[in-house]
C-alpha cells in the first residue's frame, strides 16, 4: 500500500517518461508477484546459478538473512526489493528450467497470467496462439452473437453464455485474454542469451491445442434463443402471480371465498403491473391516453360508442328447440376465449383518419367504416353477428380482417366489404402476447394442479384487463377503447373460425352465441380436442334447456 | 402560453392549447350522478344533493335558481317538476357543487402520497401538414412532482381560470427540455390518478 502511495507520489512529481516507467514497473512487479515461485524453487534457482546469498542480497539491496528467510519460506519478498529479486528469479528460471523435462517448466509459473487483467508487457507478451484465431463467434442472421447455456470459455476459462461456431463456449468475438496460453512459444535461444544446457520444452509449445476439447460439441442446427433473460423474466412474473395467491390465501386464513374476493379486488392493479413488466425493454411505447375520435367516445356512461363488435347470436333457421325431434346437439364452450384473443393486431399510437381504403393494411389496425356485402349462407353464422340494420357501420380491424379473409380465394364465401373511411395507426400483433403467454402458462399450471383459486384469479385478471382498458373509473392506467373493441372482435372471429371448422368437418352448427358458445350436431370429438386447454373445447353445462347435450327438431 | 409557435394551425396542425387539455383531463376525473337531469331518478338525486347542505343552497343561488321554499318542497316531493330552464340551472348547480366537493379528492389523487403524477403528453396532430412543414414531435411524459402545481391547476380548473391553467401548463412543459415550446398545444394529455 505504502509502495503504491510512494509510486503515485513519484508519478505526480515526475515527467511523463518516468511516469510511464513507474507504471510499467508497478505492473510488472504485480505480475511477477502473482506468479512467485515457491521457497524451494527460489533456493534451487540460486544454487543452480552458483550465486551466494550475500551476492544476491547486495544486488537487490537487502540483508543476507532476508534472502535466507525468503528461501526458507519464513517470510515472503516485500517491496522495494521484491521487484529486482523476482526479476532475477525469472531470468534464472529461463536459464535453468527444472530438471524433470516433461514437467511443466518453471517458466510457466512466471508467465502464467493471473486469470484476469493486464496484458503482458512487451518483454513477456506472446501473440495470441494461432490455434484460437480459427474460432469464430456463433452469430444469428442479424449478425448478433447468440447466447446459449453458460460454460467455461475454451479460451480463457471464465464462464460465458456465448459460443463459437462449433458450439463450444467462447466469449463474444473471442476478445478475452487467453488464460494459460502465454508460455512464450519459446525459441529458448531468443529469450535466453546465455547458451546453457537447456532442456527441450516439449510441453510448452503444444500446450494450447491440448486445452481445446478434442470432441467438438454438436453444432446447433438452428439459431438458439438469444434472449436467455426472457425466460428468467417470465419466471419472475409467474412468481408474482403465485405470490399474490399465496399472500391472499394466508391473509384469509383458509377461507377460500375470502381469499378469492381479495384476489379479484386486486386483479386490475396486478394485471396492469404484469402488463407494464412485460413491456419492459419493448420496442414500441404505446400511447395510453390518445385523443379519441368521436365514434369511440361514449355519449354517456351507459350508452355505447359507435363501434360494432360483431358479437354473434346465431341460431340455425332449420332447427328449433320447440319442434319435436331427435337431432342430438352438444353445447360446446371455448376455453379462455378472451385470453386467446389477446393475440390481435392492435394500433400502437393515436388513431389517424384516412378516407377510402387507405387505412387498410397488414401493418395497420384500428376501426373502419364499411358497407358489408350480403351474407347468403343461412347454415353458417354471419361473421358480422346479428346485425339487423342495413347500411354502413363501424367495425374493428379484427372483424375487417375476417371479412377480407372470407372474401379471398381460399374461402370465397362473400364479397369484399367496401371501406369508406378508417381511424387507424401502425399496429403490432405482439403487444399483449407476452402477457397472454404468461397468463396462459400460469392457467395451465393451475389447471394441472387443480388450483381453483389461482385459476379464478387469472380469469379475473385477463377479463378485467380487457373490460377496463377503455374508459373506466376502475382502471385509469390507459384509455384505449379501440383495443378493447379489437380484442372482443378477435374473440368473436376466433369463434367463427371454430364454427367454420366444425362445418367443414361435416357437423351442423346449430347455434353460436356470446363469446365462447358453439352448439353442433354429430361427433364433435373428431374435430376438436376435448379438455380445458386454450386450444381445446369442453361441453358447456348450464341452467338453460340448451346446455350439455340436448335434442332439437327440424323446424317447419 | 409559451409562444414561439406563432400561428398555430397555419399549415394544418390540429390540437388544443395545453391549458384546455389540462382542464379536460382534470374534468375527466370528476364522477357524479350518471342519470340525466330530465330523468326522474337524475332529478331526484340532484335535488337531494343540493338540499342536503348550506353549500347546496349557495350553489343554487349562484346558478340563478330563485324559487320559493314552497316550490322547492314541491320539487322534492315530486308534486311538481321544474320547468326546462330550471332543470338546466339545477344541473349546472349540481355540477358546480360537485366540482367543489371533489376538488379536495382530486388534489389528493394527483398528489399520490407526495409522489406526484406522471402526465402523458400527446403532440398535436400533424397528419394534415405537409412533410416539409412538419415538426418532429413524439409522445412525451413528464412526472409532475410539484404538489403545489397540482393545487394551483385544480383551483384554476374549479374557477374556470384559463390564464392560471395556462401558467401551470407552461411550468409543466418546462421539464420537457429544449423543445418544450412545441407542446404548448397538444392533441391530448392523460394520467393515471
Amino acid at each position: 500500500m505504502s509502495n503504491i502511495a510512494v509510486s503515485i507520489a513519484q508519478l505526480l512529481y515526475s515527467g511523463r517518461m518516468s511516469e510511464e516507467n513507474s507504471v510499467e514497473a508497478l505492473l510488472e512487479e504485480a505480475r511477477l508477484a502473482a506468479a512467485m515461485p515457491p521457497p524451494e524453487e527460489r533456493l534451487r534457482l540460486r544454487e543452480a546459478a552458483g550465486f551466494s546469498r550475500a551476492h544476491i542480497a547486495a544486488t537487490v539491496g537487502v540483508g543476507r538473512q532476508t534472502i535466507a528467510n525468503w528461501e526458507s519460506g519464513a517470510t515472503d519478498p516485500t517491496p522495494p526489493a521484491r521487484l529486482p529479486y523476482l526479476r532475477i528469479l525469472k531470468g534464472l528460471a529461463e536459464i535453468y528450467p527444472p530438471p524433470a523435462a516433461h514437467g511443466d517448466p518453471v517458466a510457466a509459473l512466471f508467465t502464467q497470467q493471473p486469470s484476469g487483467p493486464a496484458p503482458a508487457p512487451a518483454e513477456a507478451t506472446a501473440p495470441v496462439p494461432a490455434t484460437f484465431t480459427g474460432l469464430e463467434t456463433l452469430r444469428g442472421p442479424d449478425g448478433r452473437a447468440i447466447e446459449g447455456d453458460p460454460g467455461p470459455c475454451v479460451q480463457c476459462g471464465v464462464e460465458t453464455t456465448y459460443q463459437s461456431t462449433d458450439g463450444r463456449p467462447l466469449h463474444s468475438g473471442a476478445l478475452c485474454q487467453p488464460a494459460t496460453s502465454t508460455p512464450p512459444a519459446p525459441d529458448p535461444a531468443a529469450t535466453a542469451p546465455i547458451p546453457a544446457p537447456v532442456a527441450p520444452a516439449p510441453a510448452s509449445a503444444p500446450a494450447a491445442p491440448v486445452r481445446v476439447s478434442p470432441v467438438p460439441s454438436p453444432v446447433p442446427n438452428r439459431p438458439q434463443r438469444r434472449a436467455k433473460s426472457a425466460d428468467r423474466a417470465q419466471a419472475e412474473l409467474a412468481a408474482l402471480i403465485s405470490r399474490a395467491v399465496q399472500e391472499e390465501a394466508e391473509r384469509a386464513g383458509g377461507d377460500e371465498d375470502a381469499a378469492l374476493q381479495a384476489l379479484i379486488k386486486r386483479a386490475i392493479p396486478d394485471v396492469m403491473h404484469l402488463f407494464d413488466e412485460t413491456r419492459a425493454t419493448a420496442r414500441y411505447d404505446y400511447t395510453a391516453y390518445p385523443a379519441l375520435p368521436d365514434i369511440l367516445k361514449k355519449p354517456s356512461k351507459k350508452d355505447p360508442d359507435q363501434i360494432w363488435e360483431a358479437r354473434p347470436r346465431f341460431h340455425h333457421p332449420g332447427y328449433s328447440l320447440k319442434a319435436p325431434g331427435s337431432v342430438q346437439v352438444t353445447a360446446l364452450d371455448v376455453n379462455a376465449a378472451y385470453l386467446s384473443a389477446l393475440k390481435v393486431w392492435l394500433p400502437i399510437g393515436k388513431l389517424e383518419h384516412t378516407n377510402g381504403g387507405d387505412g387498410v393494411g397488414p401493418k395497420r389496425s384500428g376501426v373502419h367504416l364499411i358497407t358489408p356485402a350480403l351474407w347468403i349462407h343461412d347454415h353458417l353464422p354471419n361473421p358480422l353477428g346479428d346485425r339487423d340494420e342495413p347500411g354502413a357501420l363501424w367495425v374493428t380491424d379484427a372483424t375487417l380482417r375476417l371479412l377480407l379473409r372470407l372474401s379471398g380465394p381460399k374461402y370465397g364465401l362473400t364479397e369484399a366489404p367496401e371501406v369508406h373511411e378508417s381511424w387507424t395507426s401502425g399496429a403490432t400483433e405482439n403487444f399483449l402476447d407476452a402477457l397472454r403467454k404468461l397468463l396462459g402458462a400460469a392457467r395451465e399450471e393451475a389447471i394441472a394442479a387443480g388450483d381453483t383459486l389461482t385459476l379464478e384469479y387469472i380469469k379475473a385478471m385477463y377479463s378485467k384487463f380487457i373490460s377496463t382498458m377503455g374508459e373506466s373509473i376502475h382502471n385509469r392506467e390507459m384509455v384505449r377503447p379501440d383495443w378493447m373493441h379489437n380484442i372482443h372482435s378477435q374473440a368473436y372471429a376466433n369463434l367463427w373460425g371454430k364454427a367454420y371448422k366444425a362445418h367443414q368437418a361435416g357437423l351442423k352448427v346449430i347455434a353460436m352465441m356470446g363469446t365462447d358458445e358453439l352448439h353442433v350436431t354429430g361427433d364433435w370429438r373428431q374435430v376438436f380436442p376435448e379438455g380445458r386447454g386454450v386450444s381445446q373445447m369442453k361441453v358447456k353445462h348450464g341452467d338453460g334447456k340448451a346446455s350439455g347435450e340436448y335434442t332439437v327438431g327440424v323446424a317447419l | 402560453m409559451a409562444g414561439r409557435w406563432m400561428d398555430f394551425g397555419q399549415y394544418g396542425a390540429k390540437g388544443a392549447p395545453g391549458a384546455e387539455a389540462l382542464g379536460t383531463a382534470i374534468e375527466s376525473m370528476v364522477t357524479g350522478i350518471a342519470s340525466p337531469v330530465d330523468s326522474e331518478r337524475g332529478l331526484a338525486a340532484r335535488l337531494r344533493y343540493l338540499t342536503a347542505t348550506d353549500a347546496g343552497y349557495e350553489a343554487m343561488d349562484r346558478a340563478g335558481i330563485h324559487v320559493s321554499p314552497r316550490t322547492l318542497m314541491a320539487w322534492l316531493a315530486e308534486e311538481r317538476s321544474p320547468n326546462r330552464a330550471n332543470l338546466g340551472r339545477l344541473d349546472a348547480a349540481y355540477w358546480d357543487l360537485r366540482r367543489r366537493n371533489v376538488a379536495a379528492d382530486i388534489k389528493r389523487r394527483l398528489h399520490n402520497d407526495g409522489r406526484g403524477t406522471r402526465v402523458e403528453i400527446n403532440p398535436v396532430n400533424q397528419s394534415a401538414v405537409d412533410r416539409k412543414h412538419q415538426r418532429d414531435l413524439s409522445t412525451r411524459s413528464v412526472n409532475v412532482r410539484d404538489l403545489d402545481l397540482w393545487d394551483r391547476a385544480v383551483d384554476a380548473w374549479m374557477d374556470d381560470d384559463l390564464e392560471e391553467l395556462d401558467a401551470v401548463w407552461d411550468e409543466i412543459i418546462e421539464d420537457l427540455g429544449s423543445d418544450y415550446d412545441a407542446y404548448s398545444n397538444v392533441s391530448s394529455i392523460g394520467w393515471a390518478a
